[in-house]
């Protein structure tokens, strides 16, 4: 019987954030520390003319003044190697950065970045994806073809697309041919800010060669290999101490101002602070990318979706980062989790003048989901069903296929989950009861959980407690500070407090893939539990010869060890470790995972870096709302989500994640949009850029799943990164059931909803 | 110029600018780093601390206004352990990432000061100055329910006591 896993023990670094103990990138200080500031570049698109930092030089304060000239002349990346540090002798994106100054004090860096001076020769930039899909359009990389890349994933590039990957199963135009009807929409997605609500920062020393780096960070090795590409040294010449992370959503898994506060470092000899002001962190952020999402669906007399086209375009922004590998989710997502005939499926990632774009919690999966569950909206429309009835008539059931040849073995959870939400929501009554313009939706979705490998060591202490070491952080999720805590407590038979999370450290910790894709509790805590069953061997093979006995007749529980044939016979923990410790030596386990492949068909997948669907979890979401028809304004009135997770290792944090992503799904759904026009950002402020409060959003009522997984910890899978990606779809879908009007776009601003309702007037 | 700063009930003499902010002598001054900056505009509510009992963005607050005031931050109110609402807020799971906790905690003490039985639109809309991208506030607004009720229980135990 557990005793710490699948209850809500609270946070282990509770305590430490409650009162303002825990320290976070901004609170660190060290002697003689430099605080810097960048120069970025004003403008989208231009050639620098002129950059002369002479007289800044000579500013108070002022330390030293670096530009492209002071950094090697590289361009790095997370896939593909087309970005350099500094602006060279063109910008590609309005805040790329030109410049960078160390000085005393930050406002005297500040007055020395204005003083820089700088020209630059501006050109018209291309500033959204269609401008650069034009014919004739101007190239972004003119020496596309010759940027370095990782090996092993291919990426088709050509004109103003970093990464074209089209697939086809046969039969498509056959389908086409004889439909009895075609239903087609394009929808369009706006950009949206991570938000996280601390802004990025680093501290960096340069100290015997080496570059020492503190930053609340998201996957410590790959900022590690980022800084070794841009400034062309070992990655074991650079140390990333990750500190507490104030969010992070996949906006703090790359590089951020850390390459800057390196150089500057190394170029003063003093540590280097450079914290991001809002405005720069907003402008700067690789926030998730906007997208145009076409879709069309050939349907027989009765309804059934006999062929599809998929095309999907998304915009990379200036220079690429980690949405280049993410080509495959079309694949995988074209189908929605419904039975359909054979697709057409096209990705592109198209190179725009604008700040580069990047991984936000359901990283390009959620322009996609999205568009299916629109469109699955609209087929039921047009055909006069009811959308819950015609998805659940065409859901995928165990072991059919994704489009990748991937079977999903356990897709019959989604009807489990339907069931869920209709013990507590009856469909028919959600909809008798509603209003005017008043709106219920549902859908449904399958996401997956990151595979990357990974490490976990766990010391035993001479008091009975336990660290455990690995190169992730808790982001917020709990995935550290309840599942891994959990997973080594109930191992060892510890309590949940003497067992202490150690923040990542690439020079202590073996590699590991960060705090992403909600693969922390599933993949770290896959490790930590082999690490404390290495542990638990070593404790038992210590115990045995102090109780006269062999370890296999040994058992651990409650801080003691047990004689499982004499159970009188007894010796507490501590006392091996004082007694044994002499023979034994110290007891420390290490434990790591890495994902099993997974049978696809590779014929339609070759060079992706995602080909399957790893660790499917499912998910049905359902909403309520209210549409104001003054204002344009959407109450969201009830929010239920069933999510399938495993084993729930912690209920209250998995609820906690599933209300904090819809929070971060309603908020896209309905206000967050970064809106650009000519290549510049028109919301640049947190008030500009408005996140939901707590009087949006309403108490999301969450419905935890169990099917216990083989491979994960006690059965968990990944939960924290799912619970945002049905909410923009699932509340268009409930706005287009109250007002009745196609809407097709995301953010649905009160802009656009009373548009829509003078379209409804005039129809 | 130097002023006085009541700092959760001790004295402080900083040299500071017309312009300085609160926020900055707390951090960098009196090395109180528990109020953060999240924004620096008035906008998310991390650097929230009371003065008076009041809760104001110490971010936009002049320093030589907060002189001979009464200023309380994170610090203050944890220096006999964990409030009713810190408990609350570390039982019911009301933090995440923590970077917007020191600040909501600030917002909830001064509210529950004001309010001991507030309900749950009374404390959203106290929260209306705060913004936490993690949680969905959810759990916020029962911690601090959860707070109000134990400490009503507590007085009512005292009382009989
Ligand atoms: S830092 Fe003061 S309100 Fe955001
Ligand atoms: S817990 Fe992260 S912002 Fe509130």
């Amino acid at each position: 019987m557990p005793e710490v896993i699948g209850r809500s023990v609270p946070r282990a670094d509770g305590p430490g954030k409650v009162t303002g103990q825990t320290l976070y990138t901004a609170d660190i200080e060290h002697k003689g520390m430099l605080h810097a500031a960048i120069l970025r570049s004003p403008t989208p698109a231009g050639k620098i003319v002129r950059l002369n930092a002479d007289k800044a030089r000579q500013m108070p304060g002022v330390k030293a003044i670096v530009t492209a000239a002071d950094a090697p002349d590289v361009r790095a990346g997370w896939a593909l190697f087309d970005t350099p540090m500094f602006a060279r002798d063109e910008v590609l994106f309005e805040g790329e950065p030109i410049a960078a100054v160390a000085a005393t004090t930050l406002a005297q860096s500040r007055a020395a970045v204005a003083a820089i001076e700088l020209e630059i020769q501006e050109i018209p930039p291309v500033g959204d994806i269609d401008m650069a899909l034009a014919e004739g359009a101007r190239l972004i990389h003119p020496k596309l073809a010759q940027y370095g890349s990782v090996p092993g994933i291919v990426f088709n590039r050509e004109g103003n697309v970093a990464c074209k990957y089209a697939h086809e199963e046969p039969g498509v135009d056959d389908a086409f041919a004889r439909a009895d009807r075609i239903i087609e929409d394009t929808y369009d997605f706006g950009r949206q800010y991570q938000g996280y609500l601390e802004p990025k920062g680093t501290v960096v020393q340069y100290r015997d060669g080496r570059y020492t780096v503190q930053s609340g960070h998201q996957y410590v090795f790959n900022l590690r290999d980022r800084l070794a590409q841009f400034l062309q040294i070992k990655p074991s010449d650079v140390r990333v101490q990750g500190m507490a992370i104030g969010g992070g959503f996949g906006g703090k898994l790359d590089f951020g101002p850390e390459p800057y506060a390196a150089v500057l470092a190394k170029a003063t000899g003093k540590p280097v602070k450079l914290i991001f002001s809002r405005e720069e962190d907003l402008i700067a952020a690789t926030v998730r990318e906007g997208a145009r999402v076409r879709i069309r669906s050939a349907l027989d007399k009765d309804g059934n979706i006999i062929g599809r086209e998929f095309f999907t375009d998304h915009d990379n922004g200036a220079y690429s980062g980690e949405l280049i590998l993410m080509a495959g989710l079309a694949l995988m997502f074209c189908r929605g989790v419904y039975r359909t005939g054979p697709i057409r499926t096209q990705f592109r990632l198209i190179y725009t003048n604008t700040s580069p774009t990047g991984a936000y919690r359901g990283v390009s999966g959620v322009p996609m989901i999205s568009a299916i569950e629109c469109h699955m909206d609209h087929i039921a429309r047009e055909l006069g069903v009811d959308p819950r009835a015609y998805r659940l008539a065409h859901t995928l059931n165990n072991n059919e296929k994704l489009p990748n040849g991937q079977m999903l073995h356990d897709a019959a959870i989604l009807r489990e989950a339907y069931a869920e939400i209709e013990k507590i929501a009856p469909w028919e009554e959600m909809k008798r009861t509603k209003k005017p313009l008043e709106g219920v939706a549902i859908g449904s979705t399958v996401w997956l959980t990151n595979p990357l490998p990974a490490s976990a060591t766990v010391k035993l202490n001479e008091d009975g407690s336990a660290h455990v070491l690995s190169g992730t952080c808790d982001i917020g999720t709990g995935a550290m500070a309840q599942g891994v805590v959990g997973i080594v407590a109930e191992t060892l038979g510890l309590d949940p407090a003497n067992v202490h999370i150690v923040q990542p450290d690439t020079d202590v910790a073996a590699y590991d893939g960060g705090s992403q894709g909600s693969r922390t509790t599933r993949a770290v805590g896959r490790a930590a539990e082999h690490a404390a069953m290495d542990v638990r061997q070593k404790i038992l093979d210590a115990a045995a010869p102090l109780m006269q006995t062999e370890a296999a007749r040994l058992t651990l529980s409650g801080g003691k060890i047990h004689d499982i044939e004499d159970p009188g016979k007894a010796i507490g923990l501590t006392d091996i470790l004082m007694m044994g410790a002499f023979a034994s030596g110290p007891i420390v386990g290490t434990g790591k995972h890495a994902e099993q492949p997974i049978p696809f068909d590779p014929g339609c997948a070759v060079g992706l870096a995602f080909p399957t669907l790893p660790t499917p979890t499912y998910h049905v979401h359902m909403a309520k709302v209210a549409v104001c028809p003054m204002t344009g304004n959407v109450e969201v009135k009830r929010y239920i989500v069933a999510q399938e997770v495993g084993k729930a290792l912690n209920p209250q944090g998995i609820s906690g994640q599933i209300q904090g992503g819809v929070a971060q799904g309603i908020g896209y759904a309905l206000h967050e949009g970064l809106r650009v026009r000519d290549g510049r950002y028109m919301e640049r402020s947190l008030e500009a850029y408005r996140l939901p409060l707590a009087v949006d959003i309403p108490e999301v009522e969450a419905i935890i799943l169990e099917h216990p997984a083989d491979e994960g910890p006690f059965g968990a899978k990944g939960t924290a990164e799912p619970p945002i990606v049905l909410a923009p779809a699932v509340i268009h879908n409930a706005i287009y059931d109250a007002i009745g009007v196609p809407l097709n776009s995301i953010p649905l601003t009160p802009e656009r909803i009373l548009e829509a309702l003078e379209r409804r007037k005039s129809a | 110029m130097k002023i006085n700063l009541k700092v959760n009930g001790i004295l402080e003499e900083v040299e500071i600018e017309a312009s300085t902010v609160l926020l900055d002598v707390l951090r960098d001054k009196l090395h109180l780093t528990g109020a953060k900056e999240g924004c620096r505009e008035g906008e998310c509510g991390a650097c929230t601390v009371l003065i008076d009992g009041q809760p104001v963005d110490s971010c936009l607050y002049s320093a030589a206004a907060a002189a001979n005031t009464e200023i309380e931050t994170v610090e203050g109110i944890s220096a006999n352990g964990l409030s009713a609402i810190q408990k609350a807020m570390v039982e019911e799971g009301g933090i995440q990432c923590g970077f917007c906790t020191p600040g909501i905690v600030m917002t909830l003490t001064a509210l529950l000061r004001q309010n001991a039985d507030p309900t749950p639109k009374d404390v959203a809309a106290a929260l209306n100055g705060n913004i936490c991208r993690c949680t969905g506030y959810s759990r916020i607004v029962s911690a601090t329910l959860k707070a109000a009720k134990n400490a009503m229980a507590q007085k009512a135990g005292d009382a009989h006591a």
